[in-house]
């Protein structure tokens, strides 16, 4: 066994993983859930979510500067999604948002600054997941949500509201939240938790 | 009082988000709600069963009575908001049961039983047990704010943001990361890298109970493809 689990995670890899994703599942519920029901503001939810959990993100990838660490994040946001009931695409957005921040976090050996908060960008796009498929074929979100039993006039608002220029409005703050908050957070790192010897 | 066995839970959430998402009216999404407080009784939580269910039948109410006689955008707003809270509050009240009543060490051998990958199970069991510390640290961090004169609301952001945000997230965080220490010195004593199959004192086996409950969550499923499909 020793063999086996020292090339990858190890179990306290695994468990530290566990506490951190619970972490980022409450601050991006604390940041998403001001915008989230209302159909105007509905598209700056990814943005809310990606503003709070920089430091979370990131002092998970100095705690576990290994592969799968952030892909295991990714895969247990998505089954919280789906299992709460939200739209498939958000949950499968933050699954595949974490595979990518995973390997782009993994270009820079995930010790790397810019690389991590590269991946901490692309990892807050997977919020957008649902949005993005609104967009690309609003006739058949509506009917997913419909039958989700979201009420028609909410997703007509959502319909005026969702032109063009909100769409790169939100792509674009959710990316600028994000640096914001990889920003803090790189500085909250190396300000407080390296000396304090949290981080290796 | 019964007990049932894991896997037999996480059959019935996959169901209750199907019927959820499938639901065609109130009176469904009610019946859904009544099924699984039910369900909640039986694994000896009777009170959270009755005020889950009283609870719903007052949001059902106060929904009926913005349709009816609110307008213009607020109704929208609360009617959107309503809708979300009915999709999402069967899903959240059995997953309240669930959690509450599977203890970890069930969790994972149900889980072993199922051959999910460890890679995934041990992080879930742990995330689920983490989320209530997170309050209650947040309780303790909150006061500590107060007693040293850090404002923890909007307006004390507004004023001081950094000081705010360090106040919140180192606590946070540092506790954290010496909760994940402890818990994986914990359970490394306990033996959880053991490549052998895993045991379990507690004998997980799907008993008649679990099969039924089951059957039952699967008629309502039936049901509610039969009614949606014009059928019933």
């Amino acid at each position: 066994m020793q063999t086996m689990m020292k090339q990858g995670l190890s179990v306290k890899d695994l468990v530290t993983a566990g506490i951190f994703t619970a972490l980022f599942l409450v601050f991006a519920l604390v940041g998403g859930i001001f915008f989230a029901p209302n159909p105007v503001l509905t598209f700056y939810m990814p943005v809310g979510s990606a503003l709070l959990c920089g430091p979370v993100y990131l002092l998970l990838l100095a705690k576990v500067p290994k592969r799968w660490a952030v892909t295991i994040l990714g895969a247990i946001l998505c089954a919280v999604w789906f299992v709460t009931g939200m739209h498939w695409a958000m949950a499968l957005g933050y699954l595949i948002a974490g595979i990518l921040a995973d390997l782009t976090a993994g270009t820079g050996g995930y010790r790397s600054r810019t690389r991590n908060a590269l991946s901490y960008l692309l990892l807050s796009l997977g919020g957008t997941g649902s949005y993005l498929v609104f967009f690309a074929d609003p006739e058949g979100w509506a009917s997913t949500m419909l039958g989700n039993g979201t009420e028609q006039s909410y997703i007509d608002t959502m319909r005026m509201t969702g032109t063009t220029g909100i769409l790169l409005a939100m792509l674009l703050g959710t990316v600028l939240a994000a640096a914001v908050s990889a920003l803090v957070g790189g500085r909250m790192l190396k300000k407080q938790f390296e000396k304090a010897g949290i981080t290796k | 009082m019964s007990r049932f066995d894991p896997r037999a839970k996480l059959f019935l959430l996959l169901l209750t988000v199907l019927c959820a998402a499938l639901a065609p009216d109130l009176r469904f999404q009610f019946a859904l709600v009544g099924l699984i407080g039910g369900f909640s009784a039986l694994c000896g939580r009777w009170r959270y069963a009755l005020r889950g269910i009283l609870a719903y039948g007052l949001l059902c109410a106060f929904t009926f009575w913005c349709a009816g006689s609110l307008s213009g955008t607020w109704r929208t707003m609360f009617v959107a908001f309503l809708g979300l809270v009915h999709k999402v509050y069967a899903c959240g009240m059995l997953a309240g049961t669930v959690i509450a009543t599977t203890r970890v060490n069930e969790f994972l051998s149900a889980m072993a039983r199922l051959r999910c990958p460890r890679k995934l199970t041990i992080p879930l069991a742990v995330m689920l047990r983490y989320l209530p510390t997170i309050r209650e640290d947040w309780r303790f961090i909150r006061d500590a704010m107060r007693l040293r004169d850090v404002s923890p609301s909007l307006w004390g952001f507004l004023r001081a943001p950094a000081m705010t945000v360090n106040c919140l997230y180192v606590p946070l965080l540092t506790a954290a990361s010496r909760a994940a220490d402890e818990l994986s010195i914990a359970a490394v004593t306990r033996g959880i890298e053991n490549p052998k199959p895993r045991t379990c004192l507690v004998t997980i086996r799907m008993t008649a109970a679990d099969w039924v409950v089951m059957a039952l969550f699967a008629a309502f499923f039936a049901i509610e493809l039969l009614w949606t499909g014009g059928i019933l």
